[in-house]
């Protein structure tokens, strides 16, 4: 079920109070404008406040601690200064160029949130080609990032936004294999039908548990599919685009304001998209281990109305978004922790590792996909010892 | 008229607007620019009538590929802002000869299709279907289309490369290695 479907609910409400109902398409919007103003903004903003916090206790500093309790009101002010500062442009800058880049970012890297799977009932849009599409909105952002730099007419923009555009083109080949290996095993493309498979295996059930527990070759895809995604959003140790100690800031130089913080806030929704993927489609998304989650049942009621769904939906929403966050963090981690790659260094990493391993690890999860019949290997273990 | 409708249309003039604008803006920046609207156009109206899978491959080869290599080449290119696109009319007479051949041609294919049944199809995947179409019966245009592109991906190599032999730079090598060991 959407989140638009879910919503489309209220019009029983509607009809009771005023005789008549919304068509549907309003609905529609209604999920979208939930949720980018629920889930990505808010995540995208308080990320920024997390990242700074976790760098200062890497460094042994405190970090934003000015702003409410424990400076965590910081995001807010930084959100309410971008709004508020004035919108400069380079004088010999490509006008139109450089006003419409910003949006193709945003676009990419906010639109692809219609496909995550947040619970069993909360998912902005369950596209039958739902990773695919997460993966094809990528390529917005990489021409967003081209032609901003190209626009803002700065020789260090410009280096940044070709070095962006090269990394981001060549690292969605390793990505997309991984996301590949995992559709072989699963044979959907489908978000909701992606996260379904893998519930905690039972007696005749359709769960395999976790794809990054299916086989051996699932589990090295997902660091392949990891490092690749940290390629995509331009983190370390491949933030080559934006490498503050030898291009000022990159492909966002000339930028300011709210467009310098439209790149900012979409790098960040980027990371937390990448990581939401990552979760739904190799950990499992919303389920745990032992138990399945679609089976708790509190017997709570308010009347008639049975609470379950609502429960089960809070409980998957806090699974997904800890996973979620744990991943985040390692990205953080990863980024007060490692150097950065020289240019040829990250595309020796490419083209001469991560492709021919993620090419093998796709032809052996398909052989092992043949060969079992698509079951993993706790299914496996789970038969000789004759669990069920 | 639904919303669909007023997607579509807007698809098309969007569409067209781009096309008009990729051929006869004479910037070559804004005539690929323009390209991206025509593109995405495209890919919206693949969704709109029932082809998720074509519009997002659409969305991920000719913007996420395609695209990227011709902004590259053109923001490559020295003093874009003087160079004009349009030249003259002569450059116009061949592709205007051979757009008209496939424009025809197009017609005449749309002319024998029935498009009674006006309304837009029932979303259904196409996914699954499409896959069995490439292993199955296209199994041999698919195999005949990767190996034009290993063509075009040989060709890049050649024109690529350096023009020393393998075997000359190889001794070169093996000379310049020899005289740095008796160096040291």
């Amino acid at each position: 079920m959407s989140l638009a479907e879910f919503l489309s609910g209220l019009n029983t409400i509607l009809n009771h109070l005023f005789g008549t109902g919304l068509p549907m398409f309003v609905f529609s919007l209604l999920s979208a404008v939930i949720v980018i103003l629920l889930f990505v903004m808010p995540l995208g903003g308080v990320s920024t406040y997390i990242e700074r916090k976790i760098a200062a206790d890497f460094q042994e500093r405190i970090g934003p601690n000015r702003v409410g309790p424990l400076g965590i009101l910081q995001f807010m002010a930084d959100g309410l200064k971008m709004f508020l500062k004035e919108d400069t442009m380079p004088r010999n800058a490509d006008r139109m160029v450089y006003n419409i880049a910003p949006s193709f970012v945003t676009a990419g890297s906010f639109g692809a949130f219609a496909v995550v799977p947040f619970s069993a009932y909360i998912i902005g849009a369950d596209l039958n080609i739902g990773v695919f599409f997460a993966m094809a909105l990528g390529s917005l952002v990489s021409l967003g990032v081209l032609l901003g730099a190209w626009s803002s007419d700065n020789k260090w923009s410009l280096l940044g936004g070709m070095r962006g555009a090269a990394q981001m083109v060549s690292y969605e080949i390793p990505l997309g294999l991984a996301v590949l290996s995992v559709v072989t095993i699963c044979g959907s493309m489908s978000m909701h039908q992606l996260v379904g498979m893998q519930a905690w295996p039972t007696a005749g059930g359709e769960g395999h548990f976790w794809n990054v527990f299916h086989n051996p070759f699932m589990f090295v895809n997902f660091f392949i599919f990891f490092i690749a995604a940290l390629a995509e959003c331009n983190r370390v140790p491949f933030d080559l685009p934006e490498a503050e100690s030898e291009l000022v800031s990159g492909f966002n130089t000339e930028f300011s304001g709210m467009r310098f913080g439209l790149y900012a806030l979409s790098e960040f929704a980027d990371v937390i998209l990448f990581a939401c993927i990552a979760t739904a489609i190799f950990l499992g998304g919303w389920h745990l281990p032992f138990f399945d989650l679609q089976n708790l049942n509190l017997g709570l009621t308010i009347g008639e109305m049975s609470l379950n769904p609502l429960i089960q939906s809070l409980v998957m929403i806090g699974v997904f978004l800890t996973k979620v966050a744990l991943l985040v963090f390692i990205v953080m981690w990863l980024r007060w922790t490692l150097p950065r790659l020289r240019v040829d260094q990250l595309m020796n990493l490419c083209w001469k590792y991560l492709i021919p391993i993620s090419f093998f690890n796709l032809i052996g999860a398909a052989v092992w996909t043949w060969v079992f019949e698509g079951q993993s290997l706790l299914q496996l273990v789970g038969k000789v010892l004759g669990v069920y | 008229m639904t919303i669909a409708d007023i997607f579509v249309g807007a698809c098309f003039i969007l569409g067209a607007f781009g096309a008009f604008f990729t051929a006869f803006h004479p910037n070559i920046l804004y005539a690929a620019i323009s390209l991206i609207l025509s593109l995405l156009s495209v890919a919206g109206l693949y969704g709109a009538l029932g082809a998720d899978f074509l519009a997002a491959a659409q969305l991920i080869i000719y913007i996420g590929g395609i695209l990227i290599v011709i902004l590259f080449a053109v923001m490559m290119s020295e003093d874009i802002y003087k160079k004009r696109f349009f030249e003259g009319a002569k450059k116009y007479i061949w592709p205007t000869i051979f757009s008209g051949i496939v424009f025809v041609t197009l017609t005449r294919v749309m002319m024998q299709v029935d498009w009674s049944n006006g309304s837009t199809p029932d979303f259904e995947p196409t996914s699954r279907a499409m896959g069995w179409a490439l292993v199955g019966p296209y199994a041999v245009t698919f195999q005949y289309v990767a190996i034009i592109l290993l063509f075009g991906l040989i060709g890049a190599v050649i024109i690529a490369r350096p023009a020393i032999k393998m075997k000359q730079r190889a001794a070169e090598i093996a000379v310049e290695d020899n005289t740095e060991e008796k160096d040291a």
